[in-house]
């Protein structure tokens, strides 16, 4: 067997690195879940995985008061989900590696409910940008209870007919509009079809709240 | 060897903008991923040019390389897919067997004749295999990676990629036997 | 296929040492040791081909799309994660591509980076004495991100610039209850029996 010397196994991130994790939950995170937690975290970095929403699932459990357990459970499952996110990008048929938002983006995807199917399809039809805006766009449809397949074929029509990233999100807005102008959803998926590529921008938010807008943990507000 | 700039240096080099430091990577790695490619494609021409190509892109996306000083483990996992690429266009059951294998020294010794034979054999058996089981016997066995680095290259499960390099040593066990 | 003795696995597996093999099973180990060396001996380079072709590649220019879609992809895609230190080099990459960007247009906004935009928290609480908002955005902290409920209608407001990105969020009324946004329509399991909303930051520079 060709056993290779000095494998660069990388069984831990740089000792920093794994610092700054385990300091961000101690005092926040309940004691008996972080050895489980930070042990997580190292076998995500180990296998290329996204660390951060692991992280930041553990610091919600401390922050709603959740028991050690359920916060272990809940980070333990989202490795599970991670995997499976990743998996999906080499089956859609990914050029890897993956990044750490990419998994991320398609466990989000998939924890919005999306059809695994329907989530391979959209990442296989936009191969060149990401695919977050898509995704969420398909899931508002399906949130309100529109057909996630019909939903991802419009979205991908608009990609092609050159609408990129957010605007895609209008997309959906726009069909939702419809609905509540009375049209079925059939209607509504027609007539945003029709316009495309025209499809209305978002209502930009008003002068006034956006000069009083704060960066989080800052008190002062910004000069205009 | 001492005094080599790490993998996380060139890296920096090159996204500092000296691209001539890619060559570097390419001299460090293209022996391994080159050995790879011909092992599941059992086509020298068809793994240079899966090399060549995986080589490319790993340049032009070398930004996304997030921890440099795995970037064997990267390079392997893009030359891996390119792999997956080429044996997906081509038609199914046609496997090209490798071309004779240079003999090792020019005097037809016996030894030489017999290992040059049993090679043909295992290459021949390993064709044989699945992609999947293919690819986790010779990233297990021929680049000695662990399943750790494997399941960052493959993007699956150790489990998983145990039960193929299982199943792969089955089968060719099996031809090896066949043969004695 | 005849499967193999689990134990031969092991010790190829490195799980399990080759000694404590009787010696029909070391035979098996040997055999398929043999047969990955021979494997394992290197494929002839084809001379200085592959470096002379690669480098050839390396040198021509890319497609100017590329190197867009390259900016956007690594700055625009919604994450559900707060932004975090980088290693130096990444950060030096980063600082450089951000010289190379647009000025925002309009001048009426506080000054947002180009990976910024605003998010408006809303919600109805008239019973309330202190709302915050807590979500992946700030660590889930509970007292960072205050709403404020000027008019004292009951309807509490905040606005807050986040980089760009999707993310998941509750209310917290009054330090300790934890409240969903009902008002917005995106929510998702937060693994703890209960929901988060979902906020997703666009850019507004344009």
């Amino acid at each position: 067997m060709a056993l290779r010397p000095g494998l660069i196994l990388v069984l831990l991130a740089s000792p920093l690195a794994a610092q700054s994790e385990r300091a961000r939950l101690e005092g926040r995170v309940p004691a008996a879940a972080i050895p489980t937690v930070d042990s997580l975290v190292q076998v995500a970095k180990r296998e290329d995985l996204p660390t951060e929403p692991l992280v930041q699932k553990a610091l919600e459990g401390g922050a709603k008061h959740q028991p050690a357990g359920r916060i272990a459970a809940a980070a333990q499952a989202m490795l599970g989900q991670l995997r499976d996110a990743r998996a999906l990008l080499v089956r859609a048929g990914d050029a890897p590696p993956a990044t750490a938002a990419e998994v991320t983006t398609i466990y989000a995807a998939l924890k919005r409910g999306l059809p695994t199917l329907v989530v391979e399809r959209i990442v296989a039809a936009l191969p060149q940008e990401p695919r977050g805006s898509a995704l969420h766009a398909v899931a508002d449809l399906a949130t309100h209870h529109f057909e996630p397949d019909s939903s991802a074929a419009l979205i991908i029509d608009a990609a092609r007919q050159g609408l990129r990233g957010e605007r895609l999100l209008d997309v959906s807005t726009a069909v939702l509009h419809e609905v509540q102008r009375g049209h079925s959803q059939a209607e509504a998926m027609a007539v945003v079809r029709r316009e495309l590529p025209n499809v209305p921008p978002p209502p930009k938010p008003a002068g006034a709240s956006v000069a009083g807008a704060r960066r989080p943990g800052t008190t002062a507000l910004p000069s205009p | 060897m001492r005094g080599d700039p790490s993998d996380t240096e060139v890296v920096a080099r090159v996204l500092g903008g000296d691209r001539e430091a890619f060559g570097l990577v390419i001299r460090r790695y293209e022996t391994g991923l080159l050995r790879f490619a011909t092992r599941m494609l059992g086509s020298r021409d068809a793994a240079a040019d899966a090399v060549a190509e995986g080589l490319v892109r790993a340049y032009r996306h070398l930004a996304s390389c997030r921890d440099p000083s795995r970037l064997r483990t990267w390079l392997f996992r893009i030359v891996a897919n390119r792999c997956k690429s080429y044996l997906s266009r081509r038609a199914v059951g046609d496997v090209p067997l490798e071309e004779a294998p240079p003999v090792a020294d020019s005097t037809d010794n016996e030894a030489s004749l017999e290992r040059a034979e049993q090679l043909a054999l295992v290459a021949q058996a390993l064709a044989r295999l699945s992609p999947d089981k293919r690819e986790a016997f010779v990233l297990k066995h021929v680049e000695g990676l662990s399943y750790q680095e494997m399941a960052a290259v493959t993007g699956e499960r150790i489990p998983t990629l145990k039960m193929r390099v299982h199943r792969a040593r089955e089968a060719l066990l099996q031809v090896l036997e066949d043969h004695a | 296929m005849n499967p193999i003795d689990l134990r031969v696995h092991q010790v190829l597996d490195g799980e399990l040492a080759r000694e404590s093999l009787p010696p029909e099973l070391r035979r098996v180990v040997d055999r398929l040791e043999s047969a990955a060396a021979l494997l394992a001996a290197a494929v002839p380079p084809q001379g200085a081909g592959l470096e002379t072709r690669v480098m050839a590649a390396v040198r021509r220019p890319a497609p100017s799309g590329d190197r867009v879609r390259r900016l956007l992809r690594w700055f625009a895609t919604p994450q559900a994660v707060t932004l975090r230190i980088r290693p130096a080099w990444s950060l030096a990459l980063a600082a450089a591509i951000v010289l190379l960007t647009l000025v925002p247009t309009d001048e009426r906004a506080p000054a947002l980076g180009e990976h910024e935009g605003i998010a408006q928290f809303v919600g109805r609480f008239p019973d309330a004495h202190s709302v915050h908002v807590a979500g992946s955005f700030n660590d889930w902290r509970t007292g960072t991100i205050p709403l404020e409920d000027r008019d004292h209608d009951g309807v509490w407001r905040a606005t807050v610039v986040l980089p760009t990105g999707a993310y998941e969020y509750m209310f917290v009324v009054d330090g300790e209850r934890w409240v969903p946004d009902h008002w917005a329509d995106r929510l998702v399991e937060d693994d703890f029996g209960r929901e988060n909303s979902i906020v997703i930051v666009r850019a507004t520079w344009r």
